[in-house]
């Protein structure tokens, strides 16, 4: 018997929906007036924004999100443009930027580092002009000098050196002696 | 007459040590001249300065030149006693990398700083003669030198600059 009113009264429902024309009648609703009578900070109220946000996924968005597509749309040289460097320029603290970051130190030495190199090299030619000029000398005078000390005994043959060599002498070949070498280099 | 090629090529050997040679200690001592009457200028610039600012009257060294020339005595031996005896090298040795030292090889004392700087006038009094030794003593003596008993020396590690140099050659190149 229920089953029967309940199929009747589909039946019915179906009857009238199929009889009304929804899109006039909610033509003729005011809208307006309704959503006047709506409390939309209650309902918000109501709502838990926290649990939804807890439940999305954000790394599964992100990832399907193609940052390379989206960078390739991006008109880079067009926003570059807008930008103002100049004014950026000079807004910026250089002295400040120097004495905080480690510019200074990079600038001292790649100064340092040139300085070096032509010391470097006004010394070497000087050094190679002096072997020169002792070669001619020696040359002229008609004398040989490689059995010359190339120089003070405790700096060519400083005492400690000397104990060590005595002592390898016991145990096997001594140390290359590397300055007499040069002597005769810069003295020949 | 050809030209040595270590003139022009990298440093290949330690010299610190030896006895340096005329030509370095020749530039040497021109760098020491300049540097020395350089300071000595901006020296008399500023005091003079200092004076007109205080008293408002000129001083100019030009007129007085007795003065000047005692001044600059005094500045001479004060620049070169005082350097070589603090650490046995002047501005211009410093850059040209050479060292006074004592003819053993220790270091310098005042004595011998201010004996060298004493002498020194010497071996250019003698028509230059004081020099000649640096060129045919085995030991590079110069007349103040001998007088002073100290000898020059490379002080320069040019074992370390040749470093460098290849650290900056490409590597097919390097030795």
């Amino acid at each position: 018997m229920e089953q029967l009113v309940e199929s009747i009264a589909e039946r019915v429902v179906n009857l009238v929906l199929d009889a009304v024309d929804i899109n006039a009648l909610v033509a003729q609703i005011d809208m307006d007036a309704v959503l006047a009578n709506v409390d939309v900070d209650a309902i918000v109220s109501k709502v838990d924004v926290q649990k939804i946000i807890d439940r999305v996924d954000v790394d599964e968005i992100v990832a399907r999100v193609d940052v390379d597509a989206i960078i390739d749309r991006v008109d880079v040289q067009h926003i570059i443009e807008r930008v103002d460097v100049q004014e950026i320029v000079q807004r910026v603290d250089i002295d400040s930027l120097v004495e905080q970051t480690e510019l200074g130190t990079i600038i001292a030495r790649s100064t340092s580092g040139v300085a070096s190199e032509v010391l470097d090299v006004v010394r070497a030619q000087g050094v190679g002009l002096d072997d020169f000029v002792a070669r001619w000398v020696n040359r002229i005078l008609r004398r040989t000098s490689t059995d010359w000390p190339a120089g003070p005994f405790r700096l060519i043959d400083p005492p400690e050196a000397a104990t060590e060599a005595t002592t390898e002498a016991t145990t096997g070949p001594p140390a290359e002696a590397e300055a007499p070498t040069l002597t005769a280099e810069a003295t020949r | 007459m050809t030209m040595p090629s270590t003139v022009l090529a990298p440093p290949d050997a330690g010299r610190q040590g030896n006895y340096a040679g005329g030509v370095t200690r020749l530039v040497a001592f021109a760098a020491d001249v300049g540097a020395s009457w350089g300071l000595f200028t901006l020296g008399v610039a500023g005091l003079g300065f200092a004076i007109n600012l205080v008293t408002g009257k000129q001083v100019n060294l030009a007129s007085r030149q007795i003065l000047a020339l005692i001044a600059i005595i005094i500045w001479e031996f004060v620049y070169f006693a005082y350097q070589w005896s603090l650490g046995g090298k002047t501005i211009g040795m410093a850059l040209l990398g050479i060292r006074v030292v004592a003819s053993d090889g220790s270091p310098i004392t005042p004595r011998q700083a201010v004996v060298r700087t004493v002498t020194l006038p010497l071996s250019f009094l003698l028509f230059g003669l004081g020099f000649i030794g640096i060129l045919l003593n085995k030991d590079r003596h110069a007349l103040h030198d001998r007088l002073a008993k100290t000898v020059v020396v490379y002080s320069w590690d040019a074992r370390a600059a040749r470093l460098r140099w290849l650290a900056k050659q490409e590597p097919t190149t390097s030795v």
